[in-house]
């Protein structure tokens, strides 16, 4: 996966993979990968993704999002999905995509709020 | 009232359409031939019929309110003649369509009316067919000939301009529907994070789609966490309309706001059952009032009333 | 700005440039900024079962014209297996596992038309118009 497209930063046990760019499906396996990786690796809790910037989120983007929250709850931890926007929330109803058990917050700040951490020094993880 | 020639959007009118435009008023290459040929006679009279054409106008009161600025006549004369002129080039392409689709929205801005738009091309016609039949009178079968070519094109041309007042009209009544839209659904900010969507009337897919539309980007910009969609004054709740509110408590879950609907009275919630929507996937309550608190009280929210404020109630007993 | 594009689907590169002009072409009418996320959407999806399924194949866009109102056409085709059960798949089978098929049926939610042949060992063509209200 092209790190640079959806970099991975740690924020205490929090990993956060802050999407910069529209992902090719390989780069969604793999930031899947890497975030499995990374919660074991940190022992990490908690995983926000932020979509922010993401103006299509299709159903291979929901099925993968959905792998990385089931196979990080396996290895203790949660997964958030936060920037959700308007237009792209609502194609992915009409299109079935609910995220049904998944935990979503409006943007990064909520997120981290869910959670119980304020935004403060993240570092690259 | 300064005149300046404006961009406008122009609809895509593709070459498709043209070409059946064309074919439907039977323009074919003929008239586009008898039309060129005519245009160094076109030439020689252009003068004379504009200054006809405005002497017609400036003696009639609506007419004559849209020249009075010396400046605007003056520019409109030469575009007059500029337009006249063109009837008579031999090319009537996607450029030509163009220019005919601004001149009518220039027109149409401008405020003239329709039926001044027609009586301007029906003198226009009929200046012509007088010098027409001045020139061919040697030829009266050609004449007719030339005319009946011209009078394609101008039907052809009046259908563009038109159009663009249709269009203008359309944007506009677009603009007023949306407006009353925003004002029949306002999304209230009760407390901060707290969103309240009363809707009142029916409901259809069109309309349920901009409340969605809306109640998403309040939740953005309000950062809402609870949304309280009231539907009391909804008169009847059918398949598509739960449908419709089933996708905008998903969605905006998605954003991360929960939200509860209120005001379902007992006999729709049973035929929303009925018809299979798995109630269990939203929240519901029954009275708008009840709602709020509950809503409250997910956010953490405690109402509690202060003593010695208000009205003093008699106690119980006397 | 063109009224008609074609765009070759051969890689994973190609949705995103499949999204994009969807998008670019549709803008070109009056949709607002929701149905243009639709219209990508639907786009992504007819597109991805081509590379899936199909391997390769190719995507129509072309604004079309009824009358008075406009709309954005997209045709998805390939020359893959073709779908062996379209009533299946044109079920609304989506289950809270996230396993979703081929999408189909969603995607017929987000336009206003929506066509889909398929014969085996043909291909498979599916045809979606929206048009602007």
């Amino acid at each position: 996966m092209n790190r640079a497209r959806a970099p991975i930063l740690k924020l205490e046990d929090t990993l956060i993979a802050s999407v910069q760019e529209a992902l090719m499906d390989a780069d969604l396996v793999g930031l899947r990968d890497e975030l499995v990786a990374d919660v074991k690796r940190y022992r990490a809790h908690a995983v926000i993704i932020d979509v922010t910037v993401l103006d299509v989120l299709d159903s291979f983007a929901a099925r993968t999002i959905r792998n990385i929250a089931q196979m990080t709850r396996l290895i203790g931890a949660r997964t958030i999905i936060v920037g959700i926007q308007p237009d792209v929330a609502f194609a992915m109803v009409q299109l079935g995509l609910t995220l049904d058990g998944m935990e979503t917050a409006l943007d990064l700040e909520d997120g981290l709020a869910l959670i119980g951490l304020r935004p403060g020094k993240a570092c690259r993880a | 009232m300064t005149y300046k020639e404006t961009v406008v959007p122009e609809p895509p009118l593709a070459g498709d359409e043209i070409r059946q435009r064309k074919a439907f008023l039977e323009f074919r290459d003929d008239d586009v031939a008898r039309l060129r040929s005519i245009n160094e006679l076109a030439q020689r009279y252009a003068d004379a019929v504009i200054e006809d054409f405005y002497r017609h106008l400036m003696s009639f009161e609506d007419t004559r309110a849209f020249f009075t600025d010396p400046a605007v006549l003056a520019h409109v004369r030469s575009m007059q003649k500029a337009y006249f002129m063109r009837l008579t080039q031999g090319e009537y392409d996607e450029n030509y369509v163009a220019n005919r689709v601004r001149i009518g929205a220039i027109h149409e801005r401008v405020g003239l009316p329709v039926k001044s738009y027609f009586g301007m091309y029906c003198f226009y016609l009929r200046s012509v067919l007088k010098r027409l039949h001045g020139e061919y009178k040697d030829n009266p079968e050609q004449a007719v000939a030339v005319f009946d070519s011209l009078m394609k094109l101008t039907f052809f041309d009046v259908g563009l301009a038109i159009d663009t007042y249709i269009e203008s009209r359309e944007r506009t009544i677009q603009g007023q529907q949306e407006a009353i839209r925003e004002l029949s659904t306002p999304v209230l900010l009760l407390r901060p994070s707290l969103l309240l969507l009363p809707i009142i009337g029916l409901i259809d897919s069109l309309r349920a789609r901009q409340l969605t539309e809306q109640l998403l980007r309040s939740v953005r910009s309000n950062r809402a966490k609870v949304v309280v969609i009231d539907v009391t004054g909804v008169p009847s709740v059918d398949t598509k309309v739960a449908n419709h509110l089933v996708q905008a408590v998903e969605a905006a879950r998605l954003m991360g706001a929960a939200s509860i609907i209120t005001g379902i009275a007992p006999e729709i919630a049973q035929t929303m059952v009925k018809l299979g929507i798995d109630l269990m996937r939203i929240t519901t309550v029954g009275d708008l009032q009840s709602g709020i608190e509950e809503a409250e009280r997910l956010l953490g929210y405690r109402v509690v009333k202060l003593d010695g404020g208000g009205r003093q109630n008699p106690p119980e007993g006397t | 700005m063109p009224e008609e594009l074609n765009v070759p689907i051969r890689s994973e590169a190609d949705l995103v440039v499949a999204r994009l002009r969807g998008r670019e072409m549709a803008s070109q009418l009056r949709f607002s900024s929701s149905e243009l996320t639709l219209i990508a959407t639907a786009i992504s999806e007819v597109t991805r079962n081509i590379l899936s399924y199909a391997g390769r194949g190719e995507l129509r866009l072309r604004l079309v014209r009824e009358g008075q109102r406009a709309g954005v056409s997209i045709v998805a085709s390939d020359r893959g297996p073709g779908i062996a059960d379209l009533a299946a798949a044109m079920r609304d089978g989506y289950s809270t596992s996230g396993s979703l098929g081929l999408g189909l049926p969603g995607s017929k939610r987000l336009m206003d038309e929506f066509a889909i042949v398929s014969e085996i060992g043909q291909g498979t063509t599916v045809s979606m118009t929206k048009w602007q209200i």
